[in-house]
C-alpha cells in the first residue's frame, strides 16, 4: 500500500538534481554528495575508487534508507585537494579502467574463439 | 595529482587479466584477475537488475474458459524468455503509442475439443504478428467512414517482417516446450500479448540471466611438508580430490595441491580427527593445511536466458556502468 512506484528506483523526477553537493561547515575539506536514484552498484565503486587516492582522508557512503532511493557519499581531504576534485578524479579514473577492461575482455573473446575454431 | 593517478592505472593494466574458461552459447564461465570486489558485485548487480530485455507485459484475453486464471495465466506468459535482441526496440512510456519499434505482438488461440483428452498448452503455440494487434478497440459510435480500417490496440506503420533483422528470423520464444496451461475438453483460450522493453529492477521477468554469479579463488596452503602416511590420508579426504601424491625419490610419497580451483571451502582437510582415531593418534590438520581466498581473483559464471550470448551482456554490462559513471560526475567545480 504504502511501497513506492518500481521505476522510482531509477527515474530522476523533473526539478531534482542527479547530483547535490554539501559542504560541511564544521570541518574544513568535507563534503557530502547526494546523488538521487542509484544504489550500491555505483555507491560501492566509487568509495572504493576513494580509498585508493593518497589525498582523501575519509570516504563512505551509505543508503539512508532502502525505500528513499539515494545515496549520500561522505568525503574528507587533506588540503592539498578538495572533495569535488576527488569525487570528479575518482569517476574518471574508473571510467578509464572499465575502458580498458572492457578491450581487455574483447581481446580475450576473440582469442578464445580463435583457438577454438582452430581445434575443429 | 596526475601522476598518482596514471601510476594506478598503469599498475591496473599490469596486474588485470581476463580468461576465458568455458563459452557456449547460453552460459559463460571467465576468470577476471586484478579487480576489486565491489566491481565484481557491480557486474552481478547490473547482469541481474539493469540489462534491458523484452517480455510480455500487457495480456488482453478475449476468451478464457480454462481453469487456470486471467491473472495467473498473464503472470506465467510475462516469465517466458523470448529469443529478441532488446537493442532494437525502445522503450515505451504511458504516453507512447504501441508502434513497431516499442512492441512486440503475439497471439495465443488454443481450444481443446470435446470428446479428445486434455492437451498442454506450449510456447511454441504463441505466433507473433509482425504486423501488430488484430483485436479492434470497439466504440460506442458506429465506424463514421466505413471504407477505414478499424483501429486496433497498436498502430504498426510498417510490418516488423520488412525490418531486416526479423526478416530471417521470426522473433519467438527461446525454448518451444514451456507448458503455458492446459486444458480440458470444450475449454478454450484466445488471447493476445504485447511485449515491450524493460529492466529487471522493474520486474524480474525482465532480466536477462537466469542467473550470474562470481566466487574468489580458493587458496589452499600447506603449511609443512607432508610426507607418508600422512599424506595418504590428506589424499583421501578431500571429496574434490584438490591433493595429489607426487614421489620424491626412495619411494618416499608427498601431498602437494593439485586442483585449488575445485575446491569447495568444504573444510574436511582441517577438521581435526575425532572418536575414529585413538587420542594419541589424533591428528590437528590445521597446523597442515591452510584454507584462503585469493582476494582479488573472481570465477564470473554467466547464464543466459536466450536473449542475447553471455559475452554480450557482459559487453552491455560494462557499457552501462561506463554511462552510469557519467551521469554520476557532477558540473560544478
Amino acid at each position: 500500500m504504502n511501497a513506492p512506484d518500481r521505476y522510482e528506483r531509477f527515474v530522476v523526477p523533473e526539478g531534482v538534481a542527479k547530483v547535490s553537493y554539501e559542504r560541511d561547515t564544521k570541518i574544513i575539506n568535507a563534503a557530502s554528495f547526494t546523488i538521487e536514484r542509484e544504489d550500491h552498484t555505483i555507491g560501492n565503486i566509487v568509495r572504493m575508487q576513494l580509498h585508493r587516492d593518497e589525498n582523501v582522508l575519509f570516504a563512505g557512503y551509505k543508503l539512508p534508507h532502502p525505500l528513499k532511493y539515494k545515496i549520500i557519499i561522505r568525503i574528507h581531504t587533506t588540503s592539498q585537494s578538495s572533495p569535488m576534485q576527488a569525487y570528479n578524479q575518482a569517476i574518471n579514473d574508473l571510467d578509464k579502467e572499465l575502458d580498458h577492461l572492457k578491450n581487455a575482455f574483447e581481446a580475450e573473446l576473440a582469442r578464445h574463439s580463435g583457438s577454438q575454431s582452430r581445434q575443429y | 595529482m596526475g601522476v598518482d593517478n596514471s601510476l594506478r592505472l598503469g599498475h591496473f593494466r599490469d596486474n588485470f587479466r581476463v580468461e576465458v574458461v568455458r563459452l557456449t552459447e547460453d552460459d559463460m564461465e571467465f576468470d577476471m584477475i586484478g579487480i576489486d570486489a565491489s566491481l565484481a558485485n557491480a557486474f552481478r548487480r547490473i547482469l541481474l537488475a539493469e540489462l534491458p530485455t523484452m517480455a510480455i507485459e500487457k495480456v488482453l484475453i478475449a476468451n478464457n474458459t480454462s481453469v487456470i486464471q486471467d491473472e495467473v495465466l498473464a503472470h506465467r506468459l510475462g516469465l517466458i524468455p523470448l529469443k529478441v535482441d532488446p537493442r532494437m526496440f525502445e522503450y515505451m512510456s504511458e504516453n507512447d503509442v504501441p508502434n513497431e519499434k516499442n512492441t512486440i505482438v503475439f497471439k495465443l488461440h488454443s481450444c481443446c475439443e470435446r470428446g479428445s483428452s486434455r492437451i498442454k498448452v506450449l510456447s511454441n503455440e504463441l505466433q507473433w504478428l509482425p504486423r501488430g494487434s488484430e483485436l479492434t478497440v470497439s466504440t460506442e459510435k458506429p465506424a463514421v467512414d466505413p471504407t477505414s480500417r478499424p483501429r486496433t490496440y497498436t498502430s504498426f506503420n510498417c510490418s516488423q517482417d520488412s525490418l531486416p533483422e526479423f526478416s530471417n528470423n521470426p522473433i519467438g520464444p527461446k525454448h518451444d516446450d514451456i507448458i503455458i496451461a492446459k486444458l480440458g475438453p470444450g475449454q478454450e483460450i484466445e488471447l493476445e500479448a504485447h511485449a515491450v522493453k524493460g529492466m529487471g529492477k522493474t520486474h524480474a521477468k525482465w532480466s536477462p540471466v537466469a542467473t550470474s554469479w562470481y566466487r574468489m579463488l580458493p587458496e589452499v596452503v600447506l603449511l609443512q611438508e607432508i610426507e607418508g602416511e600422512i599424506a595418504e590420508e590428506l589424499v583421501k579426504k578431500c571429496p574434490v580430490k584438490v591433493f595429489d601424491i607426487e614421489d620424491i625419490g626412495k619411494g618416499r610419497k608427498r601431498a602437494t595441491v593439485a586442483r585449488p580451483r575445485s575446491c569447495t571451502l568444504c573444510r574436511e582437510c582441517i577438521r581435526p580427527d575425532g572418536k575414529e582415531k585413538e587420542k594419541e593418534q589424533r591428528i590437528y590438520w590445521d597446523k597442515y593445511v591452510a584454507l584462503r581466498r585469493v582476494k582479488d581473483h573472481f570465477i564470473f559464471t554467466i547464464e543466459s536466458t536466450g536473449a542475447l550470448p553471455p559475452e554480450m551482456l557482459f559487453t552491455e554490462a560494462v557499457k552501462i556502468l561506463e554511462d552510469k559513471c557519467e551521469r554520476v560526475i557532477t558540473e560544478l567545480s
